[in-house]
């Protein structure tokens, strides 16, 4: 299957399409077996990939727009297929762990569009092709928070579009004048982030560029302080909606750092090392002090989420392997630990329809199930050693130790700040008197809930320990770019700064 | 004793003027079908209608490029290909529009695609030379074509329409005469290609660059009117609202493109000869028209008003392309439109087959937001469509304006215009909100009670016309393509 990620872009768009004829009592069927099937695709993928190889794979290459230097052109290398793997999985479990909810057949269909435009993010390797996807993603986004989310949904839905569709034209700017650039050095147009990759550029023209970028990226990720879209998004969107909003759309923004400032600006990112990890260590500092002060349960999740945002951000620009690898490891437990915990916050409000901890207090004792899976998300998200959560921390914190040791240790808080606000969720809601009479009758997570967190709990625990199978094929990429940042550098410092050496071997 | 003047038919290329000359035979030919017998219905003359068009567009398409004709009056240059090609192709989209499922007081008139056929020929002509008297008599043959027409729309609010397009577009014509009558009194040619000899030759007298700032001043305010550019935007609303929606999808596309095209022969020769204000001024306009234009879309009630600040500010979106004057710059504008007809086409039409006769949700306006609450609920297919327009029209990716966008900015990218292109990016934006605003209403908010069919006025050929809308609209990169080479082709043949 030479065009396996041709496939795994519409295979979801196409039954998305034939998804409309279903019937309504079948849908959720149908969307599950969709979502399996694009999963068993994905796992495909992973199988067919070579591990040894750091390039890009499975390229496919159309032109589609000659004359504007536009074609369909994708590919993947190890950074991508993890992330397509925790899209299609967290796609999956998303639709399997869904509630009941009204009109359950729009809400398929959105999800398949949405999958087809996330994994598009994922694989494009012509710019234009990823903006397409990139804005694209926004629609049934819009959509999931506006037609199911909370009172204030409409308001929520717009300005996560709003918000999300200025800075990325703001990125597009960016693109057209690389674009703009390439063909005056080389006389033909292209969009090929590949050919970009080529383009050696002055340090002035890469900090102009670096920031437009930096605008699209940002807002998506979301960094302090583009981040004031996320609270509403994630306090209004219904449970589905912030399971893939955490999951995989936040990672858009992080993913875009990596596929096109890095490489392409090598100079400028060692620039903005400080100023962007000054915004990083805000964003890890304040917004888990402001989840600490959260009264309802998924706000707590949606502010740590930013908080963890922060560390992967910090992880990217610490410039050596170990950082940048820790950080994409981060981006997939980040992806499946705040997506299991909105899940779980989900399943608990659509028995009480309250999310208030307040509200709850010692149901550990009649929710068994439900407080032992909550407890292990919860150590995962804190970075508790053998879960998922912490190897990605310990690389980051350990790559950007060699850039700056006291604001790693600054970073570091991150880990007790977590500890705090989190085990206060735990304390007030699981532990204490159970003195709410509705509480009481409170019922143990069922048959299909457990059935979908089940894998997630697996796979925290095994990537926990043994992280080595995904960690090797991100560290070759990583490498490779690292080197070719190196090579491209053009200012001593930023070759300085660049650490290719070190492999991140020591944390297995 | 005087000589007698031997013009032999070969010299006069004839077969230059045949486009204007089948579109005009085809406007006498309805009116006199309607003579021989006055009881025949709509659908056979805009089948007829359709029919010429068709033919009109064959012989342009027939036609060689940069080839002159009648004294040297008529100019067959890429542009004016491409242009007249724009005007027929639009024309041909929109006048099914008039078969709706509900009787309509103008369609019922044979003049009325008379008057519309001579209207089409009008424009032919305005873009056919680089004569400032033929521009002028193309200018207004087609103009009180279009007055007509609007007013046969027979409500009290077309009338006012009517008016309100006359007296401006009078007051154009009047700046555009006088522009003109200064242009000619400093070089003694009303032939641009003269002009601009005679102008590079005598560029350094003061005396004669106060006569040019005069001139363009006037030839400035005659087509910010006719394109709808701040400060002379005003009456373009309350046009829109006073006309039939299909009537005024209309107005914001073809009309606009025979002024962009002499536009382009005009200002674009001032730019050549390195008159730099002139670009500054049109550049300044352009960032003042999409601006605030986008600002009053922001407030407005009323899709229809929504739609027509939009289409002003899509306006002053390519000007901006005009103003960079190169080739891209120039395919830009062209491009922009043929892709931006298709889906103003679709949304405009949308609107035409929710018409009511009477004012169902409002006391002033046909098509306020509440109209369109919740209408996923009730036609989850017009509702789809309809977001696919708005989509488009806010320029999110595949959709055919998308495409529009990246190539206009691209093209101010390339001229060093890098701040002009974040401008744009602010405004599409901005534009990105009010397009939202309908979405939202369609698809988040709940039907407001006791609504009837909101699409009463829809009917088979009208369902046709959308769907060919929206599969242009939807099916653009696809096409984009060819359109880009071959108006890139017609535009650099005539050197522009």
């Amino acid at each position: 299957m030479e065009n396996i990620l041709s496939i795994l872009v519409f295979f979801p768009a196409v039954a998305g399409l034939l998804g409309f004829i279903v019937d309504k009592e079948s849908a959720r069927t149908y969307g599950i077996t969709v979502a399996a099937i694009e999963f068993l695709l994905s796992l495909w993928l992973w199988f067919s990939f070579d591990t040894s190889n750091a390039g890009m794979q499975f390229v496919e290459m159309i032109p589609l727009i000659p004359d504007m230097g536009i074609s369909y052109y994708l590919g993947a290398d190890g950074i991508s297929l993890f992330i397509i793997l925790m899209t299609t999985l967290m796609t999956l479990i998303g639709m399997a762990s869904m509630g009941e909810t009204k009109n359950i057949k729009n809400m398929i269909v959105t999800l398949l569009f949405l999958e087809m435009t996330m994994v598009g993010v994922f694989v494009a390797l012509d710019a234009i092709i990823f903006y397409l996807f990139w804005e694209l993603s926004l629609v049934p986004m819009l959509y999931i928070v506006g037609a199911w989310g909370g009172p204030l949904r409409v308001y929520a839905a717009i300005k996560f579009f709003l918000y999300t569709f200025m800075g990325s034209l703001i990125m597009l700017v960016g693109m057209l004048f690389v674009a703009y650039i390439y063909h005056n050095l080389t006389g033909v147009w292209s969009f090929a982030i590949t050919d970009w990759y080529a383009l050696v550029l002055p340090v002035n023209y890469q900090l102009w560029l670096f920031a437009a970028f930096f605008i699209g990226f940002a807002i998506k990720v979301p960094m302090f302080p583009f981040h004031t879209w996320i609270p509403y998004a994630h306090g209004q969107a219904p449970t589905i909606g912030s399971v893939i909003l955490a999951a995989v759309l936040l990672k858009m923004g992080t993913y875009g750092f990596v596929r096109f400032s890095l490489p392409m600006f090598p100079d400028a990112s060692v620039l903005a090392i400080t100023p962007i990890a000054v915004l990083s260590l805000i964003m890890i500092i304040y917004t888990a002090m402001i989840a600490y002060a959260q009264k309802d349960m998924k706000q707590v999740i949606a502010y740590s989420s930013v908080s963890h945002m922060g560390i992967i951000m910090l992880g990217l620009f610490a410039m050596n392997a170990e950082g940048l690898s820790g950080s994409v490891f981060q981006m997939l437990s980040h992806g499946i630990v705040s997506g299991a915990l909105f899940m779980l916050v989900g399943m608990i409000y659509d028995r009480r329809h309250t999310k208030l901890m307040s509200e709850f207090g010692g149901i550990a004792s009649v929710m068994p199930k439900f407080a032992v899976i909550f407890g292990i998300m919860l150590m995962a998200s804190v970075g508790l050693p053998l879960t998922i959560g912490f190897v990605g921390e310990f690389l980051v914190l350990l790559g950007f130790y060699q850039v700056s040791p006291m604001m790693t240790i600054l970073a570091g808080t991150s880990i007790i700040l977590g500890a705090v606000y989190m085990l206060r969720v735990m304390k007030r809601t699981f532990f204490g008197p159970l003195n709410n009479e509705e509480n009481k009758k409170l019922k143990d997570l069922n048959g299909r809930e457990t059935w979908s967190l089940i894998p997630l709990v697996a796979i925290v625990i095994w990537l926990g320990v043994y992280p080595k199978p995904v960690l090797e094929p991100i560290d070759n990429s990583v490498k490779a770019l690292l080197s070719f940042m190196d090579e491209k550098a053009i200012t001593q410092e930023a070759k300085d700064m660049i650490s290719v050496a070190k492999s991140s071997k020591e944390a297995n | 004793m005087l000589e007698p003047i031997n013009v032999s038919l070969e010299s006069l290329n004839l077969i230059t003027l045949a486009p204007m000359l089948i579109a005009i035979a085809g406007g006498l030919i309805i009116l006199i079908i309607d003579l021989l017998n006055g009881k025949l219905h709509k659908s056979l003359y805009v089948m007829l209608t359709i029919l010429v068009l068709f033919v009109d567009f064959g012989s342009v398409l027939g036609l060689n490029v940069n080839e002159r004709g009648f004294f040297d009056v008529m100019l067959i240059d890429g542009i004016s290909i491409v242009s007249q090609l724009m005007i027929i192709g639009g024309s041909m989209i929109f006048i099914p529009l008039a078969l709706t499922s509900k009787r309509f007081h103008e369609y019922s008139y044979p003049e009325f695609f008379a008057l519309f056929l001579f209207m089409i020929a009008g424009f032919q002509f305005m873009v056919a030379t680089d004569n400032l008297i033929l521009i002028f008599v193309g200018l207004e043959t087609a103009s009180l074509a279009l007055y007509t027409l609007i007013a046969l729309h027979n409500r009290a609010n077309s009338y006012e329409a009517a008016v309100k397009y006359f007296t401006m577009g009078a007051l154009a014509a009047g700046f555009f005469a006088m522009g003109s009558a200064v242009v000619y009194a400093l070089t003694g040619s009303v032939e641009l290609y003269k002009v601009a000899e005679v102008m590079a030759t005598r560029l350094n007298e003061t005396g004669l660059m106060i006569a040019v700032f005069g001139s363009s001043v006037l030839l400035l305010v005659a087509f910010a009117f006719k394109l709808s550019l701040f400060p002379f935007h005003t009456w373009v609303p309350d046009v829109y609202e006073g006309a039939s929606a299909a009537l005024a999808g209309y107005m914001s596309v073809v009309p606009k493109i025979a002024a962009f095209v002499v536009s382009i022969r005009l200002f674009g020769m001032y730019i050549d000869l390195g008159i730099e204000w002139v670009r500054w001024t049109i550049l300044i306009i352009a960032v003042l028209t999409m601006t605030l234009s986008n600002i009053m879309a922001l407030v407005q009630n009323d899709v229809k008003r929504m739609l027509a600040y939009s289409s002003i500010s899509h306006a002053g979106f390519i000007i901006a392309a005009l103003a960079l004057d190169t080739t891209e710059g120039n395919t830009a504008i062209f491009l922009y439109y043929a892709l931006f007809m298709f889906t103003n086409l679709g949304a405009f039409s949308m609107l035409w087959i929710s018409r009511h006769k009477k004012r169902r949700f409002d006391s002033r306006y046909d098509h306020p937001y509440e109209k369109f609450a919740g209408l996923i609920q009730i036609m989850p297919m017009g509702a789809v469509i309809m977001g696919l327009f708005m989509f488009s029209l806010a320029g999110v990716p595949p959709f055919s304006v998308f495409w529009g966008k990246v190539y206009v900015m691209q093209a101010a990218v390339n001229a060093g215009y890098i701040w002009l292109a974040i401008i744009m990016g602010l405004n599409s934006a901005i534009a990105a909100y009010y397009y939202m605003k309908l979405v939202v209403y369609m698809f988040l908010k709940d039907p407001v009670k006791d609504v009837d069919v909101v699409y009463y006025n829809i009917s088979k050929p009208l369902m046709a016309m959308v769907g060919f809308a929206t599969v242009a609209t939807v099916a653009a990169i696809f096409y984009v393509q060819p359109l880009v080479s071959y108006i890139y082709y017609m535009i650099s043949a005539s050197g522009y």
